[in-house]
């Protein structure tokens, strides 16, 4: 797992990988403040690879000046300007490059809050974090912090970190966030997106109405990942899309319906999408974002009855570092 | 007796304790000719299991979770066509008014809607068969009449020092919660918007008051049914708290001269019907409908009418009682003989009346409903970090 490994080490990865291949030549000399600039990446996991691969006798150190490939004498290393070498830098290392620790566990940690929060209140343990995803406490404490900035979590009077429990008024104060910016985005995309796509976007909704009966959970997320993520994220305002992300709180609790109740009729659902996808294939961003709000809110008030059924059960299957409080 | 006819297996009925009365199973079993099986759920795990296994019962006498369990699709519509009389609750919802209005809460979310949800536009086809209603309010001995005079009955009491380590509280969150709020107002001189939809803030003004309470030893008791209730003030000193009109029954018939309060702030008001599960089918639905239909024929809420409970379609009930027996229940006079309750045995003394007076005066003081709120997740969380405390 990405999450597992020491940054550092990915980095060093990529530059014994580029060295072995030759892209890298021997002899080159390498300078911690250039192979950080050449990766796009901060100096420390740079100089902590550089030193390892020395240590594995990859590199060989020149007194303060930084390293040389291979076995070569500090006489015959080679300056070449490292943005004129074509490095394969695909792999692990692009994903994390200009990511900082926090960011590669932040995602994992807010979905499992969001799912434990509408059973109740959880407490959050920081060595525990540390320990599943093999991150210092400083870096757990850089996600939590991050995710009490975005009022995911607080912080109670003795300084635990809590998530949940998830109140109805979370999910009205969400709703309304949503209703004013998701129908633009929309409409602000549409311009963006292709035709045929929304084509076969609405043939999946009329398949899965059609074909009557429950859908399974897939074919649901699949519909909605359709409409509230493919259909908003050309939108160029990337603010605009983080908020409407983090507003999609009714998808959370749908979810969490459907696997601990099981799903049973989405008609409503399903005809409330198909006539948003009916007005995008006309054109019409006026009528899509009409259907697009009352969907929206025809969500919510789904959404507000499911959380309430929700409330009657105990102890549901979460994440080993969420400690039950209430 | 008659020997139960094979046709039907065992039908399977669950609901709280204080309605699912053995006389009432007795005698439904044999006017209906096969097995019936009770069984009591009075805690939150019971509402639990009728949402996640719809499939372990066939009748659920449901009470204030309409809502909930027609959101997890655990109980089926009940077909109108099929219940006898079922043009009387057509009519019922039409009038709204009279009689009626006291408990239109009934009728709020009863019927099904073209769209799948419940309302109160009447149709052919209900969620629920209303059975009976109530309405609640603390009780309490003669030691409390002592300290507090003559003055009128109010739900702070139940937060007064005076009563330290004497009192006990229900530990059902949805009901709890409301009598605990009428209490907070009462005792702090404050009001909440709507009582019977708190804030969150307002349920945290609500715990944090309950909490130091039971920390600093105010409550005597938590009790979870009626029968825990009458215990609490048999044996355990306990002179004031939460009531369910069966304890009042038991206590009495114990010679515990218990009052009920007709507290200043008005009471708490329920409504209890019966639904049938989404799982139940042939045979099994055949047995269910011929049980709502005895039901609603009057002979179940004549009995639970001699603990205290009305029917909510009370000249069905009328009939299978004795003049006597109306007239204290119901018009609120005084006992003109020696009354039983639902067990038969004597309870009520000539010369008594009841608090509260008749019928439609004790349900025009009700203030408050019983429903899960809108905060109702964050209600439950905190409720049980009061139980836990």
């Amino acid at each position: 797992m990405l999450a597992n490994k020491p940054y550092y080490k990915a980095v060093r990865d990529v530059l014994a990988a580029n060295i072995a291949s030759g892209r890298l030549p021997e002899g080159t000399r390498l300078f911690t403040a250039a192979v950080a600039d050449r990766l796009g990446i901060s100096r420390p996991p740079a100089r902590r690879a550089l030193s390892l691969l020395e240590k594995e006798g990859v590199l060989r150190a020149l007194d303060a000046k930084g390293f040389v490939v291979g076995k070569t004498q500090a006489a015959h290393a080679v300056t070449r300007n490292l943005h004129l070498l074509d490095l394969d830098l695909a792999g692990e290392l692009t994903l994390k490059v200009g990511q900082a620790s926090w960011e590669r566990i932040f995602e994992q940690i807010e979905h499992d809050v969001m799912n434990c929060s509408p059973f109740g209140a959880y407490q959050i343990s920081e060595a525990a974090v540390g320990e599943l995803y093999k991150v210092s406490r400083t870096v757990v404490r850089d996600v939590l912090s991050r995710m009490q900035e975005r009022g995911l979590i607080t912080k109670d009077r003795s300084s635990h970190w809590i998530a949940g429990p998830l109140s109805a008024r979370t999910l009205d104060e969400a709703h309304e966030v949503r209703r004013l910016l998701e129908p633009c985005a929309l409409g602000g995309a549409l311009q963006l997106l292709d035709r045929d796509d929304l084509i076969a976007m609405r043939a999946r909704v009329r398949m899965t109405l059609e074909s009557g009966g429950a859908p399974t959970q897939a074919a649901i997320d699949r519909l909605e990942s359709d409409l509230h993520q493919t259909c908003i994220r050309p939108v160029r305002n990337r603010r605009l899309f983080d908020i409407i992300g983090r507003s999609q709180l009714a998808n959370v609790i749908n979810r969490l319906f459907g696997t601990y109740i099981g799903i049973h009729d989405e008609s409503g659902m399903l005809s409330e999408h198909r006539l948003v996808f009916d007005h995008l294939i006309l054109g019409d961003s006026v009528g899509a974002e009409a259907a697009m709000r009352h969907h929206l809110d025809a969500d919510h008030t789904r959404a507000r009855a499911r959380l309430k059924v929700l409330s009657v059960f105990g102890n549901p299957e979460i994440a080993a570092y969420l400690v039950r409080v209430h | 007796m008659p020997r139960p006819r094979e046709r039907h297996p065992k039908l399977r009925v669950i609901g709280r304790s204080e309605i699912l009365l053995e006389p009432i199973r007795e005698r439904a079993k044999r006017d209906l000719g096969f097995d019936i099986e009770f069984e009591l759920i009075d805690g939150m795990e019971g509402l639990q299991r009728v949402v996640t296994q719809p499939g372990s019962f066939d009748v659920y006498h449901q009470w204030h979770t309409i809502e909930l369990i027609w959101t997890a699709r655990s109980v089926q519509a009940i077909d109108l066509r099929r219940i006898l009389h079922g043009d009387e609750i057509k009519s019922r919802a039409h009038a709204g008014r009279g009689n009626g209005r006291l408990i239109e809460t009934v009728f709020d979310q009863l019927f099904l809607q073209p769209d799948g949800t419940l309302g109160s536009k009447a149709s052919e086809r209900i969620a629920m068969l209303p059975s009976i209603h109530g309405v609640d309010a603390f009780g309490f001995l003669a030691p409390v009449r002592e300290v507090v005079g003559a003055n009128t009955a109010s739900w702070g009491w139940l937060l007064d020092p005076r009563f330290h380590g004497r009192t006990a509280i229900m530990s059902d969150p949805v009901l709890g919660m409301i009598e605990a709020a009428l209490a907070t107002e009462a005792a702090e001189g404050i009001a909440f918007a709507d009582i019977g939809n708190l804030a969150i803030e307002e349920i945290d003004i609500v715990v944090e008051l309950l909490l130091h309470k039971k920390k600093t030893g105010h409550f005597k008791g938590v009790w979870r049914n009626y029968e825990e209730a009458a215990r609490l003030m048999q044996r355990g000193g306990v002179v004031l708290q939460s009531m369910f009109s069966p304890a009042v029954s038991m206590l009495r018939r114990n010679g515990i001269p218990i009052t009920i309060a007709d507290p200043a702030e008005g009471c708490r008001g329920w409504h209890a019907d019966l639904c049938i599960s989404v799982q139940t089918e042939g045979e099994a639905l055949d047995a269910a409908y011929e049980y709502l239909n005895w039901w609603h024929d009057g002979w179940a809420g004549a009995c639970l009418a001699r603990q205290g409970y009305y029917s909510t379609f009370t000249e069905r009930v009328r009939g299978y009682l004795e003049p006597e027996e109306w007239a204290y229940w119901y018009d609120g006079r005084p006992a003109e003989k020696v009354l039983n309750d639902p067990l038969g045995l004597p309870t009520i003394q000539p010369g008594e009346s009841r608090e509260g007076g008749s019928h439609m005066q004790r349900m025009l003081s009700v203030r408050v409903w019983n429903t899960f709120m809108d905060e109702h997740t964050y209600l439950v969380r905190r409720w049980k970090e009061f139980l836990d405390a």
